[in-house]
């Protein structure tokens, strides 16, 4: 099995850092990008086959503008993104991705609590492309 | 009786044409304390017992010009309450009928004794003085009357001019008084004195009201509720009800009060905001460490050794910021508690500053920037507490240190107006975009871009600087270009003048 690359984006540095240093100990390719645009350009040069994205960046919706955008485009569409937050302690709003009327305008395929675990999130892809895989058979 | 003589003899009017007899009765009754005024014939007598109030009058019946019954007629047609007497030789029962029918209060026949007459007197003057009495409290009452209704109008008008709604309903149900502001927060157009209101109440209000109805009649309490009228807090209201009793303590119905809380509502947004913000911001540098030392504890990651080393070091800056950033909060708080006791001087703000970059003297030397310090020359002294000038300068110098480029400048210049000191503090740093201007001054705003990534702040540093500036009735203004650099303008009025608390 080829090695997986995957999309991190956070404007936290050492967070970004840490991130990396456990995916590609998990076997990753890792590209790291600090900002929407920035995350944006990586995501069309490099091609990631996952995208794991903070959600308060510059901006408080900034992790959701950007899955937007890579949900629309059609390479990204077929690829799985996360959006972390940890926005559900701070303002007691719960994000989430399990009604229809949320799929209609939050582009991703699940918001996961700070703090993420790696292992997790390794998980959650493979999943998703094993069941891509059942599919497609 | 005896208060009417204190204050003033009792007056009498004798009208008779037998001028002896008129004369004798004077006199006797002038003996007696009376005040006699005598006349002898009809028409003086009616000009006399109209132009002024006599206590008593005498009136002869048969004189040559006015007969006595129309000299009684026009003294009762002006004072109703002159005590008449007709008096007169020709008694008959006809003419007695006849004065007394014209109101005349005894009928003395001609010739009379003197005690007689002084009896007749003293009974007409008891009558008068019933009279009057009874005409003073007549009066009195009516004047009460008209205050009570004036009372009750303006307990209304004060009512109805109170901003805050009230309604009042009795025990089953029926409006009995309203103001406007009470159909304002009621969100009706109009309302009937007497009409059912429950069901047509917003149903957290008319919860209010029915607790009180349906509970033990005795019991006085109070029950309130918070409401929110319109979304997103625009439009918020707090609902009180308490019972209204009558003077015997039985139970007469519920009066609610509602109040526009928006104001305070909005506040409690920003308030919980802002600790939201501020626990995010402070989460940020221990998720940061605790994420390095997890990745230090983790055995199935190979880190080396350099590595580590920069896990420590970054470990170190989080924590370092994290201090800051307390250090700030805490100055923060204190200013807006005020708790902060301020010594005002007079303080030569070139001093200030010049102090201000001796401090930053090694980090100017290690990115090599040159400073130029201007001022005016007889520059006022400025009324103001050392430590919040101190940090409101440094902070602004600090940035003008921390976002300039290698071997930039900076150029500090004061300058003073009739009211301001000016303090322009110029860099040659990396600027702001025009969207970055706008949020300069919020809390834990950082501008993020390219140039910024390596420069550690709290974020709260320009916030203090506008909270100290505002709290001199001062102003900051700022300039700025991306690339170029950034001009930060103090306006300190010199004419601050603590508020003593």
């Amino acid at each position: 099995m080829e090695k997986k690359k995957i999309l991190l984006v956070d404007d936290d540095i050492d967070l970004l850092e840490q991130s990396k240093i456990s995916f590609e100990s998990n076997g990753y390719t890792v590209v790291t990008a600090e900002n929407v645009d920035e995350g944006w350009q990586l995501f069309q040069n490099e091609k990631p086959d996952a995208a794991v994205i903070d959600l308060i960046m510059e901006e408080h919706d900034s992790g959701f503008i950007l899955s937007y955008k890579i949900k629309k485009d059609n390479y990204g569409k077929n690829i799985p993104v996360y959006i972390l937050t940890s926005a559900t302690y701070l303002t007691g709003y719960k994000f989430g991705v399990s009604t229809e009327e949320e799929k209609e305008w939050i582009y991703c395929d699940e918001i996961i609590n700070k703090p993420a675990v790696t292992e997790d999130l390794i998980e959650k892809i493979d999943n998703y492309y094993l069941k891509k895989e059942d599919l497609n058979k | 009786m005896n208060e009417f003589k204190t204050n003033s003899r009792i007056k009498v009017l004798i009208v008779d044409d037998e001028k002896s007899l008129g004369i004798g009765i004077k006199r006797l009754l002038e003996k007696e304390g009376y005040e006699v005024r005598l006349t002898f014939n009809g028409t003086d007598g009616i000009q006399l017992g109209t132009n002024q109030e006599f206590d008593l009058a005498i009136i002869d019946l048969k004189m040559p010009d006015v007969d006595g019954i129309i000299v009684l007629e026009k003294i009762l047609g002006k004072y109703p309450n002159t005590i008449c007497f007709i008096a007169t030789a020709f008694a008959s029962y006809e003419t007695a009928i006849e004065s007394t029918k014209k109101g005349a209060y005894g009928y003395i026949p001609k010739p009379f004794l003197p005690d007689e007459l002084l009896y007749q007197l003293k009974k007409g003057y008891e009558k008068r003085f019933l009279l009057m009495e009874a005409e003073k409290w007549k009066k009195e009452r009516e004047e009460r009357l008209l205050e009570i209704a004036f009372e009750k109008t303006r307990v209304l008008t004060i009512i109805n001019s109170i901003t805050d709604g009230v309604l009042v309903v009795n025990k089953i149900g029926e409006v009995v008084l309203f103001n406007p502001a009470a159909l304002k927060y009621l969100e009706l157009d109009e309302l009937k004195i007497g009409e059912q209101i429950i069901e047509k109440l917003h149903p957290q209000i008319s919860s209010l009201i029915n607790k009180l109805l349906n509970s033990d009649l005795f019991v006085i309490k109070t029950y309130s509720n918070q409401i929110e009228l319109k979304p997103n807090h625009e439009f918020f209201i707090e609902a009180t009800s308490s019972g209204v009793f009558h003077p015997d303590g039985s139970f007469a119905g519920v009066v609610v009060v509602l109040k526009d809380i928006t104001n305070l509502k909005k506040l409690e947004f920003l308030k919980s905001q802002f600790v939201s913000m501020v626990s995010h911001e402070l989460k940020a540098p221990i998720s940061a460490v605790y994420g390095y030392l997890k990745l230090f504890n983790d055995n199935s990651i190979a880190v080396s050794h350099e590595q580590k080393k920069n896990f420590i070091n970054r470990s170190q800056l989080r924590l370092d910021g994290l201090i800051k950033m307390v250090n700030d909060l805490l100055d923060i708080s204190r200013m807006e508690m005020k708790s902060v006791k301020r010594i005002i001087n007079d303080i030569d703000l070139r001093d200030v500053i010049n102090n201000i970059f001796e401090l930053f003297q090694a980090d100017l030397k290690r990115k090599n920037i040159t400073v130029e310090f201007n001022s005016f020359p007889d520059l006022p002294y400025i009324r103001a507490d050392y430590e919040e000038m101190n940090r409101l300068f440094t902070n602004l110098i600090s940035n003008a240190i921390k976002y300039n480029k290698h071997s930039g400048c900076i150029a500090v210049i004061i300058n003073s107006t009739e009211v301001y000191l000016v303090v322009e503090i110029k860099d040659s740093g990396i600027g702001l975009k025009p969207e970055e201007i706008k949020k300069l001054f919020l809390e834990f705003f950082r501008a993020k871009n390219e140039f910024t990534k390596d420069i550690s702040g709290t974020g709260l540093g320009l916030s203090i600087v506008k909270r100290i500036v505002d709290s001199y009735s001062g102003r900051i203004e700022v300039g700025s270009e991306f690339n170029k650099g950034t001009t930060f303008k103090v306006y300190l009025p010199l004419l601050y003048k603590e508020i003593q608390k």
